[in-house]
């Protein structure tokens, strides 16, 4: 029952948004909206998690843990993105940027992209899986073109036509997914429920070029190498909360799509051939991103790179393929849309106060934004995988998952990859916290609802690896059962 | 009278290759979504499927009348350029149609054999289409040419679902027209913001983001 409240809640403020003049109180109602949806969907986890087999409303909306993990974490950076967009937009209409109207087209959107992110995990049908995912482009098309300048329209229009292009694709391999289980006698169906009993009896053949398509579709989705190009454009383009949700859980629910039909495909052709693919694209991603995040000169742009960075390392961890590594994979999942989140309201301040991205004339932040100035130190070793840090938890888990396989040279490879974008992350950002301010800048206010978001994620950043070694063991034993390893 | 159809299909892609002007693409791309409807109606009359009927009627008016006159509206109102800018010249761009089409026809080989002609002969058609429109959206420059690639790749793909899978289902199906409407109009609207903004619609030229 909790789902379709969780489904409920962003259209009736979607609606609220048409009728509520003043964008603060709009802003205040939105964040409590979206607090409501988390409570329920920790609640429907944990009813989830109870039970056993999915659970299936209406044949249209069908829950098992996979999916109801991804609106876990759906709904905690949601959250924080509606408790930051109070303060963020309120000091855009103060500066006048944006007028009052736009500010309430801006909380409409941002509902309706939330909503369709919400019922991409909550989906039986893959083709309204795929309805659902090419939703989520069109809305947030416009909130990457919001401020209406030329570089963001660029970037706009780049990311409609290389996710759609992408996407198509997917359809593609959703279609022939579907064909697979024709040519094997069964009757006719789209539902992943159907199709994941008897996927060991589908056309082995069929499903190999069909996922090759689902990875291509939905891989330009989550940004994997070499299909990533539009990402560093969009998410550096785009309002400061909505960067933080592109990167954080718009890429993770195309990496829920490759996961679903991944599942269906390893129960019908074995884990070795969804494993290579996975590491190859992985590896790629890593390689790519970390060329770029060392010569990278835009802030933004180098957290969307670290972006394509942490994809890689889920796919590496899925593409190990042992219950331990794809446990890794999952945490990650989690630990990178919170992580990448906050370093975007993070930087999404810093752009507000030294009006510009470069990074070599962003100087002293500390000094002249104390809290973010904290903040985003404590998020650049925590992205980095320092620990005590979630990530950290993470990351360690998918390494010894890759040395007791015997996969040193993924291992060493991974290992050596990460310790050089550690190096460039802390050159950059060392720099740009502690340098000397620029002269005529003065201390700067920070809103009162952006404190609350990054303490609430810092929260989270900083003691969910205890929490997380306590439950290790039960994520081990989701991922065995999701893969059937 | 299906094979007829397919074929119609086939050339009128080979004619969207070569086009130089944008009408004229735009025109191609209208009668080809009109055969596709023709071999849905056919298909539809044949099973005498309601859903089928439906479909049909949407197609026809979604594709063969709606979008097709937007974009003609468009391109008027824009005042653009009526050239789509190749960076492949027609000679050329037909040699690659003519590799697509053998490409696709060892796809669609490998995928469902040579038992059933028809099918295989449909899922060449399909893959064809598909390859067409990414070549229209790669090796043309305008915003135009972009929109109307990725309409063929759809065109392409609702002849595969139609045929190979057996359609989809009806639910998904709407929700796909849906989908393509909003998307178009959405394109139309950046085409609109790009022209304003940078007073052409040469998508090449758009390279301010790098790095």
């Amino acid at each position: 029952m909790q789902i379709f409240i969780i489904l409920g809640i962003p259209f009736l403020l979607a609606g609220a948004s048409l009728l509520i003049k003043r964008p603060k109180s709009l802003g205040i109602l939105n964040s409590f909206g979206y607090l409501v949806i988390l409570l329920f969907s920790a609640s429907l986890l944990k009813e989830i998690a109870g039970g056993s087999s999915p659970r299936i409303f209406f044949n249209f909306i069908c829950l098992d843990l996979l999916s109801v993990f991804f609106i876990l974490v759906i709904a905690v950076v949601t959250f924080a993105a509606a408790l930051y967009s109070i303060g963020y937009i309120e000091k855009d209409i103060i500066q006048g940027v944006i007028s009052a109207r736009k500010a309430r087209v801006y909380y409409l959107l941002f509902n309706l992209f939330c909503c369709s992110m919400f019922f991409v995990p909550a989906l039986n049908n893959l083709g309204m899986l795929w309805v659902a995912i090419e939703m989520t482009t069109l809305v947030s098309a416009f909130l990457v073109g919001f401020y209406n300048k030329k570089e963001s329209v660029e970037a706009a229009w780049k990311y409609i036509m290389i996710c759609s292009v992408g996407i198509i694709f997917a359809l593609l391999g959703t279609i022939l997914f579907s064909y697979a289980f024709s040519v094997s006698g069964l009757a006719k169906t789209f539902n992943w429920s159907e199709m994941t009993p008897v996927a060991h009896i589908l056309d082995k053949n069929t499903l190999r070029i069909a996922f090759i398509f689902i990875l291509v579709g939905y891989g330009t989705k989550a940004g994997l190498a070499p299909m990533h190009t539009w990402l560093p454009d969009a998410h550096s383009q785009a309002v400061a909360p909505i960067s933080a949700l592109l990167s954080g859980v718009l890429l993770k629910t195309a990496i829920y799509a490759i996961l679903r039909f991944g599942i269906i495909l390893i129960r019908g052709v074995g884990f070795a051939y969804f494993a290579h693919l996975m590491l190859i694209l992985g590896i790629t991603s890593l390689i790519v991103s970390c060329g770029f995040i060392l010569v990278q000169k835009d802030l933004k742009r180098l957290l969307a790179y670290s972006s394509i960075e942490h994809i890689g390392i889920i796919a590496i961890g899925f593409g190990l393929g042992t219950p331990l590594a794809c446990a890794g994979a999952l945490l990650h999942v989690f630990n990178h849309a919170i992580t990448k989140s906050f370093m975007f309201f993070g930087a999404g301040n810093i752009v507000n106060t030294y009006k510009q991205h470069n990074m070599r004339a962003i100087r002293g932040v500390i000094q002249a934004l104390p809290f973010t100035g904290i903040m985003i130190l404590l998020g650049v070793f925590a992205l980095t995988g320092f620990p005590p840090f979630t990530i950290f938890v993470s990351e360690l888990m998918i390494t010894i998952a890759a040395f007791r396989q015997g996969a040193y040279w993924v291992a060493a490879l991974f290992l050596l990859l990460l310790a050089i974008i550690f190096g460039a992350f802390i050159h950059q950002f060392g720099k740009m916290v502690f340098g000397n301010l620029p002269k005529g800048m003065l201390r700067a206010g920070e809103p009162l609802s952006g404190k609350i978001a990054f303490l609430f994620l810092a929260l989270i950043i900083s003691f969910g690896s205890i929490a997380f070694i306590l439950i290790k063991k039960d994520f081990i034993w989701m991922a065995q059962k999701l893969f059937l390893l | 009278m299906q094979y007829l159809n397919l074929c119609s299909v086939l050339v009128l892609t080979y004619l969207m290759i070569i086009v130089k002007r944008a009408p004229a693409l735009i025109r191609n791309f209208c009668f080809q979504s009109f055969f596709l409807f023709l071999a849905t109606l056919m298909i539809a009359w044949q099973e005498r499927s309601l859903d089928l009927y439906v479909i049909a009627g949407l197609l026809f008016v979604l594709k063969v009348v709606f979008i097709p006159q937007a974009l003609h509206r468009t391109i008027r109102k824009i005042k653009a350029h009526e050239d789509i800018g190749l960076f492949i010249n027609p000679q050329l761009s037909l040699l690659w149609a003519l590799g697509f089409t053998c490409l696709s026809w060892e796809l669609s080989r490998n995928l469902v054999g040579l038992n059933d002609i028809t099918k295989t002969a449909i899922l060449a058609v399909a893959f064809f289409v598909v390859c067409a429109g990414i070549f229209l959206m790669i090796f043309r420059m305008t915003a135009l040419a972009q929109i109307v690639g990725l309409l063929v790749m759809e065109n392409g793909i609702f002849l595969l679902a139609s045929t190979v899978a057996g359609g989809m289902p009806f639910f998904v199906e709407i929700a796909i027209f849906f989908d393509v409407l909003v998307s178009v109009l959405i394109m139309g609207f950046f085409v609109y913001r790009i022209n304003k903004l940078f007073t052409h619609i040469d998508v090449n030229k758009l390279s301010r983001l790098k790095g």
